[in-house]
């Protein structure tokens, strides 16, 4: 029978076995290629874009709800709220002209020293759109995208610490990897001895991993950013110590942190767009001719 | 479809619906929602493609799955395919018993739909565990058994543009 001659109805393409195995295939390639290999970021940037007035269409109500509220606190909360507000300014000019001096004095003592500044550039404030749906993930989504000069791997703070990182940016929009995510590493230091190891996500908290038994670390250390990365500036602070588990038969301490910053407390953020005036890497040493097993779990 | 319904007649289903109900369920994707809040919200795209797939198969398939699959990826910043391969897994399960379970009263199709979105669920679980990621957790399976209750009510709201007199258009 003549394919071309039956009417329309009877023509259905392809099997739907055959199409399931096409979109099946289309996919698994889109995984691998999203995920392992990063190859379709512009395209997310561009499907982001179209979907932006859609988002704006359905957070928008919310925001009018909570400008209403804010309109119609009364006088009796604002005037007590001020008052409070005014004491606690006082006390912060007077720490902030201790810092001031403090900084003057510590450029003074860098130069004689001839050491670069680590900090310059600005400060960008930003809101949380929305956090994102995906439970395998630890990320929330701000309204400040590559068109106000976010750029991927700035990280993000809020009032009380690092909160994360810039991992994707959008035109209108931009990514932020929380601390908590798995895996995702922070290079820190402990304030009170200067001890430095690298703090890694757990998912809704965070472990500090290799680092010996005996060392001096106690529960309630406050940790801080290292600054040895190039990626966070020296002395943010990250996260406290919350439990330290010195078990005999492994060589290594295991150390529970909690994280400072409220990871989903907050709505504003501050991105610390600074460029970080660091000396250029000095040539990695040629490879030993022998075969070592340095390469394996330095992928990470 | 004809047979579809065989106790009333419908009008014919306009395009612009079957667009109309998606734009409306990634938006509700879009919502700003906490975690533990967004896993009772069952994936209502995912239950959009099963209704369209039961009831329209000849406007509706593995395909057009795929696609939506690709926009509800980028609106709940997951990893790319990963709904979309779910969508088409499930649309060609369904489709390929659509003939039977469209004769089903609304009671049976719901355990059809609860059994659909747990398998979505699932392959979108073991997507992201075979890329190195953590276990969802049990709680993300809420999600479906509350999107199955709903199937009834959601299959009565889709079938009012096709109701004649009830809608213009």
């Amino acid at each position: 029978m003549d394919i071309a001659s039956s009417p329309r109805f009877f023509r259905r393409g392809p099997k739907p076995l055959t199409r399931l195995l096409a979109c099946g295939a289309l996919s698994l390639g889109l995984l691998v290629a999203d995920a392992k290999l990063h190859l379709l970021d512009p395209a997310r940037g561009a499907l982001t874009a179209l979907l932006y007035p859609m988002q704006w269409l359905v957070t928008a109500p919310p925001e009018g709800l909570r400008q209403l509220d804010t309109f119609l606190t009364t006088q009796a909360t604002l005037t007590h709220e001020n008052q409070a507000l005014r004491t606690y300014q006082l006390e912060l000019e007077a720490r902030l002209q201790r810092q001031a001096a403090l900084q003057r004095e510590n450029a003074e003592l860098r130069q004689t020293l001839n050491l670069r500044s680590q900090h310059g550039g600005n400060t960008l404030p930003a809101e949380i759109v929305y956090t994102s749906r995906d439970p395998f993930t630890f990320t929330l989504i701000i309204d400040k995208g590559s068109m106000d000069g976010v750029q991927a791997g700035l990280p993000v703070i809020d009032a009380r610490g690092l909160i994360g990182q810039i991992t994707r940016v959008q035109p209108l929009t931009a990514e932020v990897t929380l601390l908590i995510e798995r895996n995702h590493p922070v290079p820190v230091m402990i304030q009170r001895n200067g001890l430095r190891a690298v703090m890694y996500g757990m998912g809704g908290q965070a472990e500090i991993r290799h680092i010996a038994a005996h060392a001096d670390v106690q529960v309630g250390d406050m940790l801080v950013t290292s600054g040895i990365d190039g990626v966070y500036p020296a002395g943010l602070p990250v996260a406290k110590v919350a439990m330290v588990d010195r078990n005999g038969g492994s060589p290594f301490a295991r150390i529970v942190c909690t994280p400072l910053a409220g990871v989903g407390e907050n709505r504003t953020l501050l991105v610390l767009n600074e460029t970080l005036n660091l000396p250029p890497r000095p040539e990695a040493a040629p490879a030993p001719k022998t075969k070592s097993r340095r390469k394996r779990g330095s992928d990470e | 479809m004809a047979f579809d319904r065989p106790k009333e007649l419908l009008k014919p289903i306009k395009p612009r619906w079957i667009v109309l109900s998606f734009v409306l369920a990634i938006a509700v994707e879009l919502l700003p929602l906490d975690a533990t809040l967004a896993n009772w919200l069952p994936d209502f795209t995912a239950m959009l493609a099963l209704y369209w797939t039961l009831n329209q198969p000849r406007r509706f398939g593995i395909g057009w799955s795929f696609g939506i699959g690709l926009i509800a990826d980028v609106a709940s910043a997951s990893v790319f395919g990963q709904h979309a391969l779910a969508y088409s897994v499930i649309s060609y399960l369904l489709l390929s018993r659509q003939r039977q379970v469209v004769m089903y009263n609304l009671g049976q199709q719901t355990l059809v739909v609860l059994g659909g979105l747990l398998i979505s669920q699932f392959v979108m679980a073991v997507c992201r565990m075979l890329l190195g990621g953590p276990w969802a957790g049990s709680g993300y399976f809420i999600g479906p058994l509350i999107g199955a209750l709903l199937w009834p009510l959601l299959t009565k709201v889709l079938l009012l543009p096709q109701r004649r007199g009830s809608l213009p258009g």
